[in-house]
């Protein structure tokens, strides 16, 4: 009689759906201008496959855009945006 | 070769879109080849420049914007400038050592049009006559000496 007053329906499966975004000072890599939710010119999936990378001047970029931009360098390397010291941020 | 037409086509159409006074890219030849650009530059009002035009040409390597563009002045109206050779290469540091890749054809444009808009006596470099005769056809390929921040 109990039974009678629940309707029970049971799940057979299910998927899971998710969305996230990158927290960041700026819309776009200030190097190669794609935005930071998606990827560097040189990726094709955004996410861990292209991290973004953040100095201790608190600029960010994609970091295969500024390990290029670096490893262009040869005497000094410089944040694109502020010129100054480019430091990794810890 | 990819990653540079990219950020190029977004910079065409940004400046195309919202462009800053006085900077008129020349959109129809570039569509042809993306690599080299000609954008048309008027002198800003109440400098010695105000109703002059000039023509600045933007050539970009495979690595842009990681290696800076060659660019310079071509056309009949080479401004009279004291960093501006008559053949019209320009000696304005973020063109080689300064630059970044965070500038783009705007910023280019937009400091050489600040460049021309400081300059108060209509000049040539001293070392004019002697420079055109011995410089490569790349302007990158000199080694400047930045000395003046004055014009």
């Amino acid at each position: 009689m109990l039974l009678d007053q629940f309707n029970f329906h049971y799940i057979s499966g299910w998927t899971a759906v998710a969305s996230w975004r990158w927290i960041a000072n700026d819309e776009n890599c200030g190097i190669c201008r794609m935005p930071f939710d998606g990827c560097c010119p040189d990726c094709k999936l955004p996410g861990d496959d292209c991290p973004l990378v953040w100095g201790q001047c608190s600029h960010c970029f994609h970091i295969h855009c500024i390990v290029k931009w670096l490893n262009s360098q040869q005497v000094h390397q410089l944040c694109p945006m502020c010129r100054q010291e480019w430091k990794f941020k810890e | 070769m990819a990653s540079m037409e990219k950020r190029l086509q977004k910079e065409l159409l940004a400046l195309t879109k919202d462009p800053p006074v006085g900077v008129k890219v020349n959109t129809d030849a570039i569509t042809k080849n993306l690599a080299e650009w000609t954008v048309d530059l008027e002198g800003a009002p109440g400098t010695v420049f105000e109703g002059e035009n000039f023509q600045l040409q933007f050539k970009f390597g495979s690595r842009y914007p990681f290696d800076s563009p060659q660019v310079m002045f071509i056309g009949p109206n080479i401004p009279l400038h004291p960093h501006v050779y008559s053949n019209g290469h320009i000696c304005l540091s973020i063109l080689t050592d300064d630059w970044s890749p965070a500038l783009s054809v705007q910023s280019v444009c937009l400091s050489v049009v600040s460049m021309l808009s400081s300059c108060k006596e209509k000049k040539r470099p001293p070392d004019n006559a002697l420079y055109v005769k011995t410089c490569s056809k790349n302007p990158k390929k000199t080694r400047w000496w930045y000395h003046d921040d004055s014009v």
